[in-house]
């Protein structure tokens, strides 16, 4: 089976800046395809050139048959776009901002009004329809967000970190909205900078750092990049950046991140450096409260592939 | 094709929330209607007139000399005017397009011949179209004076009309000075009337003043010109804030193509233009009485074009401008000096000369134009020149801002 979406040796350039870097993958029909990376890494620039919102600099995408350089309109129709930015228009209602956005996809009459409908009772929001968005609380407004890329009920969905601020019960909604469109058929590329949610989600996954994309595979895949290693997790305050070039230099250490008053230390010898970890903090004056050992996740993934936090 | 409707009816909707938006291109323009056209409708009611006004004789005969006795030596007359007899002619001449002098009669050399001859003579009127009552009185005073001297020359000849048209110094019937507006006569200045003195009879010589217009009726259509335009500094807001929010984006992920969007953002400044434009009609008409004329659809056009170059001036802001704070401080710039270009704030014709030539680019010189065209009487054939030249303003616009606007 050939796959929905192509998209090969992409690459955009702002001036100096190599935004997207000779960026290459496939998604085949029905998957959640997910493109995990930090800020800046190149995600919203990719998804940017696949919904033909900005020319390549060079590079091939083709949706559902159509490339972007010779079909951008039938390409278009295929898709559903959910931007980063919550493109809505304030001072319209729910309501009457879906039913802009389907026009615009060219639903018209009782097409539109029952596909406003169903949008507004997957977001959740059937009940508040006709107040203003700029009511909204931002959990709701990015459902409704959602809820205008999906009106159309496009074969592929492109959604760009689309619970970035908003609370967890707004996210889990979300994350439970992104399985049912998928459980229904729909094919969907993901981009976020929260490892769980792709690990929940997605049945493959390309991470993505400074526009290249550096590993591609499904969860267990990458796994294996780290396969045999373990995460030492400790609880600790007053870390500086001094401390953390000292534990980085430890023999046996690959890869260290602070998180709040954490640190993740990525190793393959979780037992032989345990000691040596503790005292140099201590030695540093820096207080350690808890030690322990857990398995690698895809944070452990990038870490050990850049050296550095997602999350930074 | 249909999503240039879907977005123009979209951006109408937001705009119509917008209480800001309503303020400026609603409310200001009536209140301004309003004030302006009652505080300045007042001037000069009852004040002694004083005006100034030349002869100049050139008269080789003694005609002349008695016709210039006869207006500068009647009491009425002199109540109203300062007369001062001259000797350069072309002096004259510059000093009434000038405004200097509201008025002047230049009597030719051969004027007692002529009479003499049994010819019909002609006497030059100047006028200062920039005080058309004054001015019109002045040519009603000549007028006057010519039907009396034809009288005195023609003896034996009985001309009842002419004696009893009487050497009144009062406005001419069907102008009330007191509430007409200076400068709202058309017409290029210094404008020249001529005079037949016609040996056997006055002849009936145009001199009517046109239908005058009341100060709240200019101010009704100098105001509507200039706030048409204010669509377009919103019109341009909207760009940028689509822009901004992303909205613009998202709808150029839609498979409409930008063609469409642009238009649509187009066609919505318009929809709101016209619908601004409706409201004023009415609120002009109904709260004050202003009179736009009888050619409702020539009223209507110049309206249209007016429209069409706010959506042009909505389209060139949002290409220089990146911001709605940058845009504010260009937008009324532009309009201010489009208005005060455009006579909507002086009469046109009162501007410095030098301007002229820079007049005809602002639309709204042209759409006030046509306005006062109108509410003096006339009809679509008069304006379609003034039509053409604001749609081109506006498509030279338009064209403008497509070409440059930026939309990421
Ligand atoms: N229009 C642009 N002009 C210049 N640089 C840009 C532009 N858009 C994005 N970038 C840069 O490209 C890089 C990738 O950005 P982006 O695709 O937004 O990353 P992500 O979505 O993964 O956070 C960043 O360094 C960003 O600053
Ligand atoms: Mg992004």
């Amino acid at each position: 089976m050939s796959s929905i979406v192509e998209v090969r040796a992409l690459t955009k350039r702002f001036d100096e800046l190599v935004a997207v870097n000779d960026v290459s993958f496939s998604i085949e029909e029905g998957e959640v395809f997910g493109l995990l990376g930090p800020n800046g890494a190149g995600k919203t620039t990719t998804i940017s050139m696949v919904s033909c919102l900005i020319e390549p600099t060079s590079g091939t995408i083709v949706v559902n048959g159509h490339d972007s350089a010779r079909e951008p309109g039938a390409l278009k129709a295929a898709l559903g776009v959910v931007p980063q930015e919550i493109a809505l228009y304030p001072t319209l209602t729910a309501a009457e901002n879906l039913r802009f956005w389907g026009s615009m996809y060219g639903l018209r009459g009782d097409a539109l009004k029952s596909a406003v409908a169903d949008a507004l009772e997957l977001a959740g929001l059937a009940d508040r329809a006709k107040e203003r968005v700029e009511k909204y609380s931002g959990g709701m407004k990015r459902r409704i967000n959602i809820a205008a890329g999906i009106l159309h009920k496009p074969r592929v969905l492109l959604m760009d970190e689309p619970t970035v601020g908003i609370d967890p019960q707004s996210r889990n909604h979300i994350l439970e909205t992104v399985k049912d469109l998928n459980a229904a058929g729909m094919t969907v590329l993901y981009t976020s900078h929260y490892m769980e949610e792709v690990e929940y989600l997605c049945d493959r996954i390309a991470i993505m750092d400074h526009g290249v994309i550096i590993a591609e595979g499904t969860l267990n895949e990458l796994r294996d990049v780290v396969g045999g290693m373990d995460v030492v997790a400790v609880k600790v305050a007053g870390v500086t950046s001094e401390v953390l070039e000292r534990v980085r230099a430890i023999e046996g250490v690959e890869g260290v991140e602070s998180v709040e008053d954490a640190l993740e230390v990525l190793t393959r010898s979780s037992g032989s450096i345990m000691g040596r970890l503790v005292s140099t903090l201590e030695s540093e004056g820096a207080h350690v409260t808890s030690v322990s050992v857990t398995e690698p996740n895809l944070e452990s993934v990038f870490l050990h592939l850049t050296g550095k936090s997602l999350r930074d | 094709m249909r999503n240039l409707f879907t977005i123009a009816a979209k951006d109408t909707r937001i705009m119509v929330r917008d209480r800001a938006a309503l303020l400026v291109m609603l409310a200001m323009p009536l209140g301004l209607i309003f004030i302006l056209g009652s505080a300045l409708g007042n001037v000069g009611e009852g004040d002694s007139l004083d005006a100034e006004v030349a002869i100049v004789n050139l008269d080789s005969g003694d005609t002349g000399e008695r016709f210039v006795d006869g207006l500068t030596s009647a009491e009425e007359i002199d109540a109203v005017f300062n007369i001062h007899v001259r000797d350069d002619a072309d002096k004259v001449r510059t000093e009434v397009e000038r405004g200097d002098l509201t008025a002047a009669l230049i009597i030719p050399k051969d004027l007692t011949d002529r009479i003499t001859r049994g010819e019909p003579a002609p006497l030059e009127v100047l006028q200062d179209p920039g005080s058309a009552v004054i001015a019109g009185v002045w040519a009603a005073v000549v007028r006057a004076g010519v039907a009396q001297a034809s009288a005195q020359i023609v003896a034996g000849h009985t001309l009842a009309e002419a004696f009893a048209a009487p050497l009144s110094a009062g406005p001419p019937s069907g102008a009330d000075a007191s509430n007409a507006l200076p400068g709202a006569s058309h017409g290029s200045p210094g404008e020249t009337q001529e005079l037949e003195l016609d040996a056997v009879r006055v002849s009936e010589l145009d001199v009517e003043l046109e239908k005058e217009i009341s100060m709240i009726s200019f101010y009704a259509a100098a105001m509507s010109g200039m706030f048409l335009l204010f669509g377009g500094m919103f019109g341009a807001f909207s760009f940028v804030r689509e822009r901004r929010e992303q909205t613009l984006a998202r709808m150029m992920s839609t498979p409409s193509s930008t063609a469409v969007i642009v238009g649509g953002k187009a066609l919505g400044v318009m929809l709101i233009g016209v619908l601004q434009f409706l409201v004023l009609l009415a609120g002009t008409r109904l709260l004050f009485q202003v009179d736009w004329g009888s050619d409702v659809l020539a009223v209507v056009l110049v309206g249209f074009a007016e429209v069409l170059s706010a959506a042009g001036l909505a389209m060139a802001l949002a290409a220089l401008g990146k911001t709605e704070r940058a845009i504010g401080g260009i937008a009324p710039a532009f309009i201010m000096l489009f208005a005060a270009l455009g006579g909507a704030m002086i009469p046109a014709e009162q501007l410095p000369s030098w301007l002229l030539p820079v007049q005809v680019l602002s639309p709204v010189y042209w759409t006030v134009e046509s306005f006062l065209e109108l509410m003096r009487g006339g009809a679509l054939a008069d304006v379609l020149p003034n039509i053409g030249a604001v749609t081109a303003i506006g498509v030279v616009l338009l064209g403008f801002g497509v070409w440059r606007v930026r939309y990421e």
